[in-house]
């Protein structure tokens, strides 16, 4: 039996896992984005913020996946829950240091211009600094995505109905094992493909002009 | 009109600039010059306030620049800096027009300024307007930082070693340039350098500071190359200081005697200064040369004439 024969065959549970994977990875990414870049800026402007920040963003990544959804599912009980507040911490890393990277890396001079034309400081950070960050910033986003589409698999220990389950579900049968735990992985991996893809165009767009900052 | 009254700027462990004291009048040009650490560049930045004053105080026709509130201060003074800091990920025509956004400025008055400084800073707009700061040269780039900090039409300009990154070729064009829009757009500008040459070039006045900001003299360039007041300043301005100083007499300036009798050939255009009819004179056989305009010749013009004139003008 072929893996794409085992997915047709198996859809009805199939489908809906690739429907759920993606609500969760869609909603851990907008979610950790909009933290990170807060404690990227706030790292950016103080410099003993920005060790707090980073080594606290840092330790999260050392807990394994598990551990922490079991730890979490105690105040947030079983499946979507925990998942997603695990893997919003587990993103807000590499969107957190590459937003404090972007901002860092802006040519102190444009700044200074900036701020000697009269912007207040919060029109030099919407204005000036964010905009020339965003390739950056979308760098962190990007390295997150991928992650966040690969650790949501394990949401399955805690009970999340994603794609998780399907490779769970396989593990110790008997036969077709192979098949079984490529029919979890291939979607999840045409996820981070895709997603991957999306936001590597999204980057180029919006790269204009920009700092030439390494945009990892 | 600026006024600096006993300005201080102590850091934790040294003093950039002491007690100083200038007057700048409207409309003049005053060039700030001295070597690294004279504070020149401090003093500056206290006038738009990226910098505080620790004491004294720096107001503009009369009110102290602190009862402003700081981004109003800063949008009605124009900022040039050496490294020009345009934004990289805007056109020419929104660079220019960041000014008279802050202001919110309607965006029919906006884009007709942003046409009317492209106009004036030589760089047609269909051409330009939507280039991105990386598609210029290094010296148009300069002068689109120029157009920027004109954009709301500021009456006080400061410009901050503007030229300082330019190859010499180029900034000789700029300061031209500088001249030129000076002429017609009548600006007081506070303009820092470390370049001797470029100040007495430039300036109306000229405030020549030593290191730990102490001002040595504050005088027109032909009175500063024609009477140095400190041992300090005749180092600061070089060798020749009086045939430099030639430079900035031109020779329109000075009452030539009539041609009599046979004229020489040699010739030297009187649009140019007694430094070029110097030259001149050095070069011909007579040590008598013609100054003349076109095809006129207006009268001649020898060694004993420019020192005659120089001694006047002093």
């Amino acid at each position: 039996m072929s893996v794409f024969q085992y997915i047709s065959e198996n859809w009805d549970q199939i489908g809906p896992q690739i429907a759920t994977h993606l609500e969760i990875v869609a909603e851990c990414i907008a979610i950790t984005s909009v933290i990170g870049l807060g404690l990227g800026i706030a790292a950016a402007r103080s410099e003993p913020l920005s060790t707090i920040i980073m080594a606290v963003t840092s330790t999260i990544l050392t807990v394994p996946s598990f551990a922490l959804f079991g730890l979490l599912s105690i105040w947030f009980g079983l499946a979507n829950p925990p998942v997603i507040v695990g893997l919003v911490l587990y993103g807000l890393l590499p969107v957190t240091r590459n937003t404090r990277a972007g901002i860092k890396a802006v040519d102190r001079a444009v700044v200074e211009s900036a701020r000697g034309m009269g912007m207040s400081p919060r029109q030099v950070l919407w204005k000036v600094e964010l905009p020339l960050a965003v390739p950056v910033v979308l760098g962190g986003i990007r390295q997150a995505t991928v992650m966040i589409v690969a650790i949501a698999t394990v949401g399955a220990t805690v009970g999340v109905d994603d794609l998780g389950q399907t490779i769970l579900s396989a593990i110790g049968r008997t036969t077709g094992t192979l098949d079984a735990v490529l029919a979890g992985i291939l979607p999840v991996a045409a996820i981070g493909i895709l997603a991957d893809l999306i936001l590597a165009g999204i980057q180029r767009a919006l790269s204009r002009g920009r700092v030439s900052v390494a945009a990892t | 009109m600026i006024t600096f009254d006993s300005v201080v700027k102590r850091y934790a462990n040294s003093v950039a600039v002491d007690h100083l004291s200038l007057e700048i009048k409207s409309g003049e040009t005053v060039i700030l010059v001295g070597p690294s650490g004279c504070g020149k560049t401090t003093s500056l930045k206290m006038i738009n306030r990226l910098v505080e004053p620790t004491e004294g105080t720096i107001s503009i026709d009369a009110r102290d620049t602190r009862t402003y509130d700081v981004n109003d201060l800063r949008r009605s003074i124009g900022y040039v800096i050496q490294q020009v800091g345009l934004f990289p990920h805007q056109t020419v025509a929104e660079n220019i027009a960041t000014v008279p956004r802050l202001l919110g400025w309607t965006k029919q008055r906006t884009a007709a300024r942003v046409e009317e400084l492209l106009d004036l800073i030589a760089l047609p707009a269909a051409e330009y307007a939507r280039r991105l700061p990386a598609e210029l040269s290094g010296g148009e780039r300069q002068r689109v930082g120029v157009a920027r900090a004109l954009g709301a039409d500021p009456n006080i300009l400061l410009m901050d070693e503007p030229f300082g990154a330019i190859d010499p070729i180029a900034r000789e064009r700029l300061q031209n340039e500088l001249l030129r829009l000076q002429s017609v757009v009548r600006k007081t500008i506070v303009f820092v350098t470390h370049d001797i040459d470029e100040a007495v070039k430039l300036g109306d006045r000229v405030a020549l500071l030593s290191r730990g900001g102490k001002l040595e003299q504050f005088a027109t360039p032909e009175e500063l190359l024609a009477h140095p007041q400190s041992e300090f300043v005749t180092g600061f301005l070089g060798e020749g200081p009086l045939v430099r100083r030639l430079a900035l007499i031109p020779i329109s300036d000075v009452a030539l005697p009539a041609v009599n009798g046979a004229a020489p050939d040699a010739s030297v255009d009187a649009g140019g200064t007694l430094r070029d009819a110097l030259d001149a004179v050095l070069r011909s056989a007579e040590g008598t040369v013609r100054v003349v305009s076109g095809d006129q010749t207006l009268g001649l013009i020898d060694a004993d004439v420019i020192r005659a004139a120089s001694m006047r003008a002093r």
